[in-house]
């Protein structure tokens, strides 16, 4: 108090100073002006504090109340916080910079395998790792150890992801700096993932029927053996089929196929070495490797056993099953350096085996390859000859042999070279059947051959040549309707010629099949009969319309009595059954004498004519008219 | 170093110690009408031949114990050896404030540049950005002082005068002090006690604040002003703005209030309002606001040292001290003088900011609402 009288003694003094004149006298008025001011400036200050004091008052009770309306809105966050910590799949701690723990969630102990209670407040980092090692986190290392590792792995880096074991599951922890120092921790037990992982990627590499290896992971495989291979331990590489495995599917049904090759795969795998593998590349082709490394087995030996081991009989689900199988093997590194180069030679060898007989092995060999570009090569020849028209037919007279009539033309094919020269059939045919190209090739031949005898008399017929495959084809017989349709040819005008091959294959099918073909009205003569099975059950099974002798018999028919019996029997037959017997390759007068001599029908060959192509038709009708008559008289 | 004091007025003209017109840095503080018309700076000029002379308007100067609002006051320097050289900057505008600064630092920097003092326009200057410009210019070793000009509490139109260049707005003028004999000491406080919540700049573009917590920071010190709310922008003085950005807590400032925007109810500092620093009102009394001023001058006298001759006491202190203490305003005055050598003359002026290096060591910093104290002397 005593320091304000004397600030205020001050204050008055000054203004005592200000106020008094320089002749000493006081100015009161001056005076009471600055008191009065003095007053006023106190009462404003004083005013002006008492109206911040309540401002402030104000202001501090708002701010308090909205602290508390944030305090309860952090306490309801605190407990969905604690709700969600609790109720989350991953175990969760957060760390502060001095490693302690300062949140943590109950799945985190359960994850860790540690029961309540080991994780206080305030613990750190050490002791929990110290902990969860006692129980089995990170089997192998001390506390210490997966401390320090836990610290370099995790708590370095801005975020990290490790894997570690855990009493036999699989934990995922990673880790994420917060913002202003620590961290937070995630532990999620992943082990049904990598197990589900494992799986698929199982899946990805093996086949699901078998089990084995599938093409992709026996592909690896070869190129693994084939790194083993620089070192020279070298291998042999086996593909193998099963023969008639289709025809098990066909009547047995698929799951009975299944069956049987799981039943191949566990006696495969019971003939093979462990060092060994065994790969289902699809369908009924299996692969192995066999490795030479070791002791140097006998390749052609195994390749014996696999032979006799499949081949022997199944039963499966009381049906006896006998299958077969052929076997094609490369050797590695002499003959390959890639596994598709490998794969491809062992399948060469395969395909060798398959057409010399069945049941058998063959080791891959150069010119198995060398046959397969030429294959490749006139395949693709065909098919550009194909689609630039380069096949043309040429047309071989019929004649009756009574009356030497011409009775109508064989359609021949031909390929034409760019050289201008022809090919004959025989040299592309069986290609173009293995193909399939025999399908779209028979088209334009009967197109073609329609077309073409519709210029021709009305009594002449064309014959055209029926491959096997292009019968068994599903539109085949929309194709002859096709080409009937298309050119305005009278269906007697055609006959279709098949050999004794397509009577081999299911006689129903085959017999249903003819029987559409007839219902369209073409005649159906039955080609180079008495070359192979020559089965009289055949000619029982389908009326054919016309028999055809081969030229063989034609060729002995002079010198060999046997000859001259047998076109006899056939004619006889014929006469018999209503069908027209033709004699092929008619080449002398004396050929055909014989013929005349037992009734044959018809004969064709170059007594008459060679083919010839379609424009010279007409001229060589022409001359015949002239020519054979005379022949016919005699 | 010989310090002569010296007064001029309309009526009775230049009033001065005999002998003094040998001086090379003159220096005149005055009301700004009585400025304007730039007589008073063409007789100065015309006494003192010899002499750089600088002066602007205030809210009040002084010479001695007394604060006066009509004439003019000033001093008249001669020194044994420090040498004295002027640099102005003429239309400084608020957006230029930091560019002005640079050039007139490196228009004086030299190796031996001692000292700066600075005078600059009271209203359309951003003063911490002048402040920060000049210390560019200059580098980080050289100390500046001085203040913005004042108006009164009107606001309306500062002045500066300044070589040959009479009286005018928006001029900044920039003296150098070279040579080692000088002895620069300085000083800065405030004295105000913070009141009220902390708040958050959450607006502010430059010196123009725009809100505080989200709400107009008009409003705020609408609320608080009551009555005297009719005195904005000079009244909002009564409650200066500490502010501070939250990184660096120890470093705080407060900002002075130069005008306010009804329509945009937005309010113009003299200095930077950063978004996103913290801000409290503050509050004085006369008795805080005295010792602020003591300590000011303890800081300046423990800066300068002793030496030989006459020194000067130039004082820069807030208009807004002055609307608060009223007639007791010469309480701080007193303070500044009992800190001094006994007869140490004091010359100085109640400004719109002060510009001082900060109390916490570093480079010059523009102040507001506090008492600076620079002192000037030479070696002996």
């Amino acid at each position: 108090m005593r320091d304000v009288e004397a600030k205020m003694e001050r204050l008055f003094a000054r203004q005592l100073a200000l106020a008094s004149r320089p002749d000493g006298h006081l100015d009161i008025a001056a005076l009471a002006r600055m008191v009065r001011s003095s007053y006023e400036e106190a009462e404003r200050d004083r005013l002006r504090t008492d109206r911040a004091m309540d401002l402030m008052a104000a202001e501090l009770e708002g701010a308090n109340a909205e602290l508390e309306r944030l305090l309860r809105n952090l306490s309801i966050q605190n407990l969905r916080f604690e709700a969600a910590l609790a109720n989350m799949p991953h175990g969760l701690a957060m760390l502060d910079a001095e490693e302690r723990i300062v949140v943590v969630n109950a799945r985190l102990g359960e994850l860790l395998g540690l029961p309540d209670g080991v994780i206080v407040p305030d613990a750190k980092l050490e002791d929990l790792v110290a902990a969860a090692s006692a129980r089995g986190f990170c089997p192998g290392q001390g506390a210490q150890e997966a401390t320090r590792d836990m610290r370099r792995s995790l708590l370095s880096g801005g975020a990290a992801e490790i894997e570690r074991m855990a009493g036999g599951r699989t934990l995922l922890l990673s880790s994420r700096r917060m913002e202003g120092s620590g961290c937070v921790l995630l532990v999620q037990d992943i082990t049904e993932r990598r197990a589900q992982q494992a799986r698929i990627a199982h899946l990805a590499q093996h086949d699901a029927l078998t089990g084995l290896p599938n093409r992709a992971h026996f592909l690896a495989r070869i190129d693994q053996a084939l790194a083993r291979a620089q070192r020279g331990e070298g291998f042999a590489l086996f593909c193998l089929d099963l023969d008639r495995f289709k025809q098990v599917n066909d009547t047995l049904g698929h799951p009975i196929g299944d069956l049987l090759l799981k039943e191949v795969t566990a006696r495969l795998r019971t003939t093979l070495r462990d060092t060994d593998m065994v790969a289902r590349l699809g369908g009924d082709e299996f692969a192995i490797i066999q490795d030479l490394a070791r002791q140097p087995p006998d390749t052609a030996a195994l390749a014996q056993r696999i032979v006799e081991v499949v081949s022997a009989p199944y039963l499966i689900n009381g049906h006896r099953i006998v299958v077969g199988t052929s076997i094609g093997i490369a050797l590695a590194p002499a003959d390959g350096a890639a596994a598709d180069t490998l794969l491809k030679a062992a399948d060469l060898a395969l395909y060798r085996a398959k057409a010399d007989g069945r049941g058998i092995w063959r080791f891959f060999e150069p010119a198995m390859d060398a046959r397969m570009q030429e294959r490749r090569s006139l395949e693709i020849a065909l098919r550009d000859a194909l689609e630039q028209e380069s096949f043309t037919l040429l047309y071989q007279p019929l004649l009756e042999v009574g009356s030497l009539r011409v009775s109508g033309f064989e359609a021949l094919l031909r390929w034409r070279q760019p050289d201008g020269t022809l090919t004959l059939p025989a040299s592309f045919i069986p290609l173009a059947e293995e193909t399939g190209l025999i399908v779209q090739i028979g088209e334009w031949v009967l197109r073609q051959a329609c077309r073409t005898a519709l210029s021709w008399p009305e009594q002449m017929s064309v014959a055209v040549n029926v491959s096997a495959v292009q019968f068994r084809h599903a539109r085949f017989v929309e194709q002859v309707r096709e080409a009937l349709s298309g050119s305005g040819l009278a269906p007697y005008r055609l006959e279709l010629e098949v050999t004794e091959t397509i009577m081999l294959q299911d006689s129903a099918v085959v017999i249903a099949q003819l029987n559409r073909l007839r219902a369209l009205g073409v005649r159906i003569a039955m080609d180079d009969f008495g070359t192979g099975y020559s089965s009289l059950s055949y000619l029982r099974s389908f009326p054919f319309d016309t028999i055809k002798i081969d030229r063989s018999f034609v060729r002995d028919l002079d010198a060999r009595g046997d000859a001259r019996a047998i076109v006899s029997a056939i004619v006889g037959l014929g006469e018999s059954l209503g069908m027209r017997t033709t004699a092929e390759g008619v080449e002398t007068e004396a050929e055909l004498a014989g013929l005349r001599r037992v009734g044959c029908s018809d004969a064709q060959g170059f007594l008459f004519s060679h083919p010839i192509p379609p424009e010279d038709v007409p001229g060589f009708l022409a001359t015949s008219a002239k020519t054979f008559p005379a022949a016919a008289a005699e | 170093m010989q310090v002569a004091t010296l007064s001029w007025s309309p009526e009775d003209g230049l009033a001065m110690a005999a002998g003094a017109s040998q001086a090379d840095l003159v220096l005149y503080f005055g009301a700004r009408g009585v400025l304007a018309e730039g007589r008073c700076h063409r007789v100065l000029r015309a006494a003192f031949p010899g002499a750089v002379v600088v002066g602007c308007s205030t809210g009040g100067q002084s010479l001695g114990l007394e604060v006066e609002e009509d004439g003019v006051v000033g001093a008249a320097l001669r020194f044994a050896a420090t040498r004295v050289r002027l640099a102005t900057e003429d239309s400084i505008a608020r957006d230029g404030s930091h560019a002005c600064g640079r050039r007139l630092g490196a228009m004086l920097a030299a190796p031996d540049l001692g000292a700066v003092l600075l005078l600059s326009d009271g209203l359309h200057v951003n003063g911490s950005a002048l402040a920060a410009g000049i210390t560019e210019g200059l580098g980080p070793n050289v100390p500046v002082s001085g203040g913005l000009a004042g108006d009164g509490s009107a606001f309306a139109a500062t002045f500066v005068g300044a070589g040959d260049d009479a009286p005018a707005e928006r001029r900044v003028a920039a003296i150098g002090l070279y040579g080692s004999s000088l002895r620069f000491g300085h000083g800065s406080a405030g004295g105000w006690r913070r009141f009220g919540p902390e708040r958050r700049i959450t607006r502010a573009e430059g010196s123009v604040l725009h809100e505080l917590d989200g709400a107009p920071a008009l409003d705020l010190y609408e609320r608080y002003l009551g009555e005297e709310a009719q005195g904005l922008p000079g009244s909002a003085l009564l409650f200066p703005l500490r502010i501070w950005n939250p990184a660096r807590p120890d470093h705080e400032l407060v900002r002075t209030v130069l005008g306010v925007d009804h329509a945009t109810r937005s309010m113009t500092f003299a200095g930077d309002m950063p978004v996103g620093w913290r801000a409290q009102l503050m509050r004085g009394g006369v008795d805080g606001l005295v010792s602020g001023a003591a300590e000011a001058a303890r800081a300046a006298a423990r800066g300068c040292g002793g030496g030989a001759g006459d020194g000067l006491a130039l004082m820069v202190s807030c208009i807004g001290r002055r609307l608060l203490m009223g007639q007791r305003t010469a309480e701080e005055i007193e303070a500044v003088a009992a800190q001094l050598p006994p007869g140490q003359p004091i010359l100085g002026f109640y400004s719109y900011g002060e510009l001082s290096p900060h109390a916490s060591g570093g480079q010059c910093e523009l102040h507001n609402q506090t008492m600076t104290i620079t002192l000037l002397r030479e070696a002996a």
